[in-house]
């Protein structure tokens, strides 16, 4: 009679009739022969199947050392620990309270250590009215069972608390005792030869004739039909794929455009660098006004200064800034610098650049309505900081046409949110300074379960659009929201920065959720 | 923004009202404030509120407010002022230095400490807000009986007065000393810049009252005894020095004081009574606001929402038009247009219609279609892509890569906040670099690719400089060599359909290995570089492996 069995099968076999024990744990013998345990349980089950081989399961109780259990591990016990600071300075006797402060122990594991101390006749304590004193009452200190046993533990070990000799399970119950030790039952398996395996000689074994690959020779003979194909552990993970990916943000990004785009609005984009005029003067921001100043915004030395639209748009935004202009408005009430708006800058948002779209709006006189957006870099001058970025990306949406009211932002807002996964929005009252009315928007996060600040939106003022020639009853409306923070929302990122830095390993792992 | 902090017990005292944690929590966003903090234990919150309203920077103010949102009062607050006797002249030198100032006289107070508190913060606050840190509107108050009326607002040579400040050594000094020497001096002093003559406030005995904007003498210093002030407001521009006076005097009021006015004299012309709380009259059209906001409310129901946010409205003589009267703590209505908020804030902004209004066929940008194209091709080639910020070093963009710079060729930030980030970047490999440095301990091959902007100063540009798309690519392994880089370049040309276009040239970079790189031509334009990295480029970046790398302009291919 001969069996026919894997090469890898005949391996294990041969190592198994070497043993002399009724049986072994398969993970020692894996650990052992150094061959995975999938693939050792894998040869098990094929000498089970030709009934030369078995395995049982049993239940073990193991124990390790705790975090605690760990840390004396190194250190020595508190005792231990306790007695060196006392022969290091050559302590023959101490009071308690002194012993405390010098030890700089926890008051209970101080407390432990002193008892245990007692315990070993290393020491006694005398009492003497109020103070109480300790003192060394041996010269020698050899090691103790408890400590010679701890070491076993050493390499993170773990024990079989059935392996151990009586006196041993009774140190690991005094450690059980002082907290030191964990235990968890798991279950092993021992493997075996059965009475058959075990007689049977190597002789009487074949190997199995099995191919792994598939050749294109045998796809064309057919030979394929009579070879026996090697199954694949098909849940086995495969070998790391390292690939090109998009960026997470650019991934954020193009999904925020297709909403744009689904909502019937056109991307558009501009200068980065920017005149003062159209980052601020045009959006009606007074040239005292404190966001103007240094610490708020990059200026540039080079290139210093920018031209100006021409004069009839530079006159009105002047009248506009100083009286009110035509629009209705008291304005400022301020002499308006030309010079300060020629300043260049990084523009600190982009409706520096929606700007510049109604100026062109009023050139070419579009037909309505126009509705644009932008995702796109904007700076601020800011210190680099867990939640804070001098370059962020800001997002923003526009429409331009006639009789477009509050009621209609809420409504492309509540749609654009809804779009973006968050059901539930709120838009209460707020403050820009170019828009009238201004709202706040917040949106309810269900994985956090609350609400967020999620950007600001409004109309914007006369005084911003009469300039261009854009005049009641045609309104602009704007929202615009900071990608960033929906980002380290998304993937749960709490440094704002990373989004910036790049880690390879973030970049390779993130999910395309 | 401006935060303010509030004690529920003095709130409830203020609105009448009981009031929960719960219920404000819920409440206040609908008068545009924030509720920034809760104090469960000490009963106290912290809102924020928006510059444009400085009214809310007391207590009082907010409760006003919250009195009409709960509907406990409507309309117009009422204040009442006494006229009074005292003068206030002003003399023509403060004109080209400080020109206005208003003042007003409190009568009997008596503040509980909570007051005091508010009385103190809400200076504060009112410089801020108002004020633009003193340069605006500076703020004085004062124990009237210490000082004899009339007053004289002048301006006068730095040296020839003498007194003893506020919070000074106890030495008398003049105003020169105390730009010099005093806390407040060495803070203010740039307001005052490149003035011959400094303002001053005497009273009828030539004793200081204050030098605005900088301290006040010790002579009015206000204690538990004070029975009277004198407020005086200095600053730039009347009508914020009318809005700080008005807002701390209805403040006052409302702690239970009397106002009484104080004569402002400029000349025999110009003469202004203060604090003149009279509300400012407008008239609005209701179609203009229905229209605004998407509603169609009746006037009656329009006056209920103007009266809710604490203003007065009648129907007009003018069809379809209202009266609307603006309460003198308000300084934010410029334009009829600042009245569509506040009937909206009256209406409640959760009952406003949520309305779609369609139309409009959306359109990719031309660049963000192309990018997105590159970045298909890149991660095809293996590349994974990185994300840097256009702000850059220009040591790293630079001298890191052995590359020339002139500073008059590279964009320059005037005030960064770091060196760090002193410049625009002309390059992304430069970023590139950078983005190994940080991984340089991962598994590699690392490949890595940019698409994205750079800044080209550009005198044609009516900013000076414009944004260019680059996309940059670097290969960083052992093997690593110029062979791996030329294959991504052509899987790229080939791909993009312009293999046919494309040349390389020798060239003589430093940047990169000579021998080993080349510059990239489409027809007879330069559009970029290619090669294997220089050594000491690498050691600069504390690389120690071999690098090739890509750096394309594709402002050309769409």
């Amino acid at each position: 009679m001969t069996i026919k069995l894997e090469k890898q099968t005949i391996g294990i076999f041969k190592e198994l009739k070497k043993i002399k024990l009724d049986s072994v744990i398969a993970s020692d013998f894996s650990k052992d022969l150094d061959i995975d345990y999938i693939v050792l349980m894998s040869a098990i089950n094929d000498l089970k199947k030709n009934s030369l081989g078995d395995f049982r399961e049993i239940e073990v109780n193991q124990v390790s050392l705790n975090k605690e259990g760990k840390s004396y591990l190194d250190k020595g016990l508190p005792e231990r620990q306790l007695l060196n600071i006392l022969l290091s300075n050559n302590n023959q006797e101490i009071s308690l309270q002194d012993f405390l402060k010098i030890s700089k122990f926890d008051k209970k594991i101080f407390y432990v250590g002193i008892n245990y101390m007692k315990k070993n006749k290393w020491v006694a304590q005398s009492k003497v009215g109020e103070d109480i004193k300790i003192i060394l009452i041996q010269e020698e200190f050899p090691k103790i069972e408890i400590e010679i046993l701890l070491n076993k533990f050493k390499d993170n070990l773990k024990l079989n608390y059935k392996d151990l000799l009586p006196e041993e399970q009774k140190i690991i119950d005094t450690l059980n005792k002082r907290k030191l030790i964990k235990r968890e039952n798991k279950i092993q398996r021992e493997i075996a030869l059965t009475d058959k395996g075990k007689k049977i000689t190597l002789s009487q074994i074949k190997e199995l004739q099995q191919v792994s690959k598939l050749s294109s020779e045998m796809i064309i003979s057919g030979s394929w039909k009579d070879c026996n194909l090697k199954p694949f552990d098909i849940s086995k993970p495969g070998p790391l794929m390292q690939r090109g990916k998009i960026h997470p943000m650019i991934n954020l990004i193009n999904e925020i455009r297709e909403i744009f785009l689904s909502m019937g609005f056109t991307e558009i984009r501009g200068p980065i660098v920017e005149s003062a005029f159209f980052n601020f003067d045009a959006l009606f921001q007074p040239q005292d006004h404190p966001a103007r100043e240094l610490h708020d915004t990059f200026y540039l030395k080079n290139p210093k200064t920018a031209r100006l639209p021409q004069n009839k748009v530079i006159q009105s935004i002047k009248n506009t800034h100083e009286y009110g202009g035509d629009s209705g408005s008291i304005g400022w009430r301020y002499k308006w610098d030309e010079n300060i708006a020629k300043k260049t800058l990084l523009r600190t948002h982009t409706t520096a650049t929606t700007i510049r779209r109604l100026a062109e709006y009023y050139k070419n006189n579009d037909k309505k309505p126009i509705k644009m957006f932008s995702i796109d870099r904007v700076f601020r001058n800011e210190k680099l900081d867990k939640s804070h970025l001098a370059e962020f990306t800001q997002i923003e949406g526009i429409v331009i046409d006639n009789n477009v009211n509050l009621s209609n932002l809420i409504g492309i807002i509540t749609e654009f949110y809804r779009k973006m996964g968050f059901e539930k929005i709120i838009t209460r009252p707020g403050f820009f300074p170019y828009t009238e009315p201004s709202m706040e928007i917040s949106v309810y996060y269900d994985k956090l379960g609350k609400w967020l600040e999620m950007g600001g939106s409004g109309l914007f003022r006369p005084e911003v659009t009469y300039p261009w020639g854009i005049k009641n009853p045609t309104r602009v409306l704007a929202w615009g929201l900071g990608l960033e923070r929906l980002a380290m929302l998304k993937f749960q990122r709490s440094d704002i920065r990373d989004l910036y830095i790049n880690p390879i390993k973030w970049l390779r792992e993130e999910s395309y959720r | 923004m401006p935060t303010l902090e509030l004690k529920i017990e003095r709130l409830e005292k203020l609105v009448g009202k009981k009031l929960l944690l719960k219920d404000l929590e819920y409440d206040l966003q609908w008068i545009s404030l924030d509720l920034e903090e809760i104090n469960k234990k000490e009963q106290k919150i912290k809102v924020e509120y928006n510059p444009n309203r400085p009214d809310f920077s007391s207590p009082e103010g907010i409760a006003r407010a919250l009195k009409g949102y709960y509907e406990l009062e409507l309309g117009l607050p009422s204040f009442e002022v006494t006229p009074g006797k005292i003068q206030m002249n002003v003399d023509s030198t403060v004109k080209e230095i400080r020109p206005y100032i208003v003042c007003g006289v409190v009568k009997d107070i008596d503040l509980d400490e909570d007051e005091v508190t508010t009385l103190m913060n809400i200076q504060e606050q009112l410089h801020w807000a108002v004020g633009r840190d003193r340069k605006k509107v500076a703020i004085g108050v004062h124990d009237l009986d210490k000082i004899v009326p009339p007053f004289r607002y002048l301006a006068v040579k730095p040296d020839s007065i003498n007194f003893l400040p506020l919070q000074g050594d106890g030495s008398t000094m003049n105003l020169n000393e105390i730009l010099k020497y005093h806390e407040k001096g060495i803070k203010y002093a740039h307001i005052l810049e490149n003035n011959e003559l400094y303002p001053i406030l005497l009273d009828n005995k030539d004793e200081v009252i204050s030098f605005p904007p900088i301290i006040n003498g010790i002579l009015t210093t206000v204690s538990n005894d004070t029975k009277n002030l004198f407020l005086e407001m200095t600053g730039t521009d009347l009508k914020s020095v009318n809005l700080a006076l008005n807002i701390l005097s209805t403040t006052l009021y409302d702690m239970g004081a009397k106002i009484e006015s104080v004569q402002v004299i400029y000349n025999k012309d110009e003469k202004y009574i203060t604090p003149n709380l009279e509300p400012k009259k407008w008239e609005i059209s209701t179609k203009y606001i229905n229209d605004y906001l998407g509603l169609n409310l009746s006037i009656t129901d329009m006056i209920k929402c103007f009266e809710k946010v604490r203003m007065n409205a009648k129907r007009s003589s003018k069809k379809d038009y209202i009266d609307i009267w603006v309460p003198a703590f308000r300084g934010d209505i410029m334009h009829p247009v600042d009245f569509t908020e506040d009937c909206a804030i009256g209406y409640g902004y959760f009952n406003l219609p949520k309305i779609i209004k369609e139309g409009c066929i959306g359109e990719y940008h031309p660049i963000q279609k192309f990018s997105n194209k590159i970045r298909t091709i890149m991660i095809g080639g293996g590349y994974i892509e990185v994300l840097n910020f256009i702000l850059a070093n220009v040591t790293k963009q630079y001298d890191y890569m052995k590359r020339q710079n002139k500073s008059n060729e590279i964009i320059q930030i005037a005030n960064p906040i770091s060196e760090e980030y002193n410049t625009t970047r002309t390059n992304i490999l430069p970023k590139l670099m950078e983005t190994l440095l940080f991984n340089r301990s991962e598994e590699k091959p690392i490949k890595i690719f940019e698409v994205g902007d750079v800044i080209i100063l550009d005198p044609k540009e009516d900013t000076g400089a414009k944004r260019e798309l680059h996309l940059s690519a670097v290969t960083y392994h052992e093997d690593a060599d110029y062979t791996e880089i030329k294959s991504t370049l052509d899987f790229i040309m080939n791909t993009l359909g312009c293999s046919n276009e494309i040349d390389i040239k020798v060239s003589n970079n430093p940047s990169y290995l000579s021998g080993r790189s080349g510059d990239i031509y489409l027809g007879k334009k330069k559009i970029g570089e290619i090669g294997e990295i220089n050594p000491e480029v690498l050691l600069n970046f504390k690389l120690e492996f071999p690098a090739a790398a890509l750096e394309l302009n594709l402002q050309n291919f769409f």
